[in-house]
């Protein structure tokens, strides 16, 4: 039985490591919550942008709470390094997603950076926000086999409502 | 065992031997004789000791084979067949993808779990565009508002869903790609 854990093994291991130190990793993902929260829609590589959406969600979880809750206070102070982001968070952002179980933001992989590195690259965005979007929801065509059924169907249904 | 015997029939002879065997008595045993030796006659042959102790520490110069590092290295040249089913073998081939797709805005090719590049473009710059407006509208940093955003284009009025929100206005036609909610 292995009682102690070998150097190079990181089976389960959730976190990714990023920065200098796991106070420079909290630091950077802080940076680009707040990045988020002001400008609704974030273009950033894809491994800081999965590691921080968790971090995000849970962040407005905790605002849903209210900004009466100490501890919510709390985690909007920490989290959010611009003092007036946190009003936007409880009086903006906590009343878009009340009707929301979770999931509020949009994480989608773009073309990598155009730099020497070719970085896999991601936009964040959280939803509801006033900008263009980013993909627009296609239907099928109307061609489709399937979807002639279906219109036949429904003018059958109308012609027998109808007499 | 060594046989030790001296016999010789001429004193003159008898010298010399001794003079030769002297010398190289002296050669074999440098330690035990110094500069002259004792006289040697006829003696009984006996039985010398078994190891005659030669010089422990002369190796002489280690050979060229010994002290070179060996180190591994081809003995045939590789035939140009061999080489290229080595170079040719799939495994170094480039892996062909097959998760690129048109996009079916702008049919620009763009893969399959990825955006658009074309698309994806279009929509910085018009963000871009906004976020201008909203940075002249709120006229300094840390002035996020408190109220929701909302953007209308050029003709258009806010209906009555954008009752308490910030409006932004840009200066064109509202784009085919950004509906109105």
């Amino acid at each position: 039985m292995r009682l102690s854990v070998a150097a190079a093994i990181s089976h389960g291991r959730v976190y990714r490591r990023f920065g200098l130190s796991p106070r420079s990793r909290l630091d950077l993902l802080r940076n680009l919550v707040t990045a988020l929260v002001r400008h609704e829609r974030i273009e950033t590589p894809w491994a800081r942008a999965d590691e921080m959406r968790g971090y995000a969600e849970r962040l407005i979880d905790y605002a849903k709470r209210g900004d009466k809750d100490e501890r919510a206070m709390r985690m909007a102070d920490f989290w959010l390094t611009e003092k007036d982001l946190i009003h936007k968070l409880f009086k903006v952002l906590a009343p878009r997603f009340q009707p929301h179980a979770g999931s509020y933001t949009r994480l989608l992989q773009i073309p990598n950076r155009d730099g020497l590195d070719r970085a896999k690259m991601a936009v964040i965005e959280l939803k509801g926000n006033p900008l263009p979007p980013l993909v627009r929801p296609r239907r099928d065509s109307d061609r489709t086999l399937l979807n002639q059924l279906l219109k036949g169907y429904r003018q059958d249904v109308q012609r027998a409502r109808g007499t | 065992a060594v046989l030790v015997l001296v016999h010789s029939p001429l004193p003159r002879l008898r010298a010399l031997l001794q003079r030769c065997w002297g010398r190289l008595e002296r050669g074999l045993w440098p330690a035990v004789f110094g500069s002259q030796s004792p006289p040697w006659g006829p003696a009984l042959a006996v039985q010398g000791p078994a190891l005659v102790p030669q010089g422990i520490s002369d190796a002489g110069a280690p050979s060229l084979l010994e002290t070179v590092v060996w180190m591994a290295a081809p003995k045939q040249r590789r035939t140009i067949e061999v080489n290229r089913c080595r170079r040719r073998n799939p495994n170094k081939l480039i892996e062909i993808k097959r998760n690129i797709d048109v996009c079916p805005e702008c049919g620009n090719l763009k893969q399959k779990h990825v955006l658009c590049g074309y698309c994806y473009a279009k929509v910085k710059e018009e963000t871009r565009l906004i976020r201008m407006e909203i940075y002249k509208k709120e006229g300094g940093p840390f002035n996020a508002p408190t109220a929701e955003t909302v953007v209308l284009y050029e003709g258009e009025k806010p209906t009555e869903k954008d009752e308490g929100k910030r409006i932004i206005e840009r200066a064109r036609k509202r784009p085919s790609w950004f509906v109105q909610n």
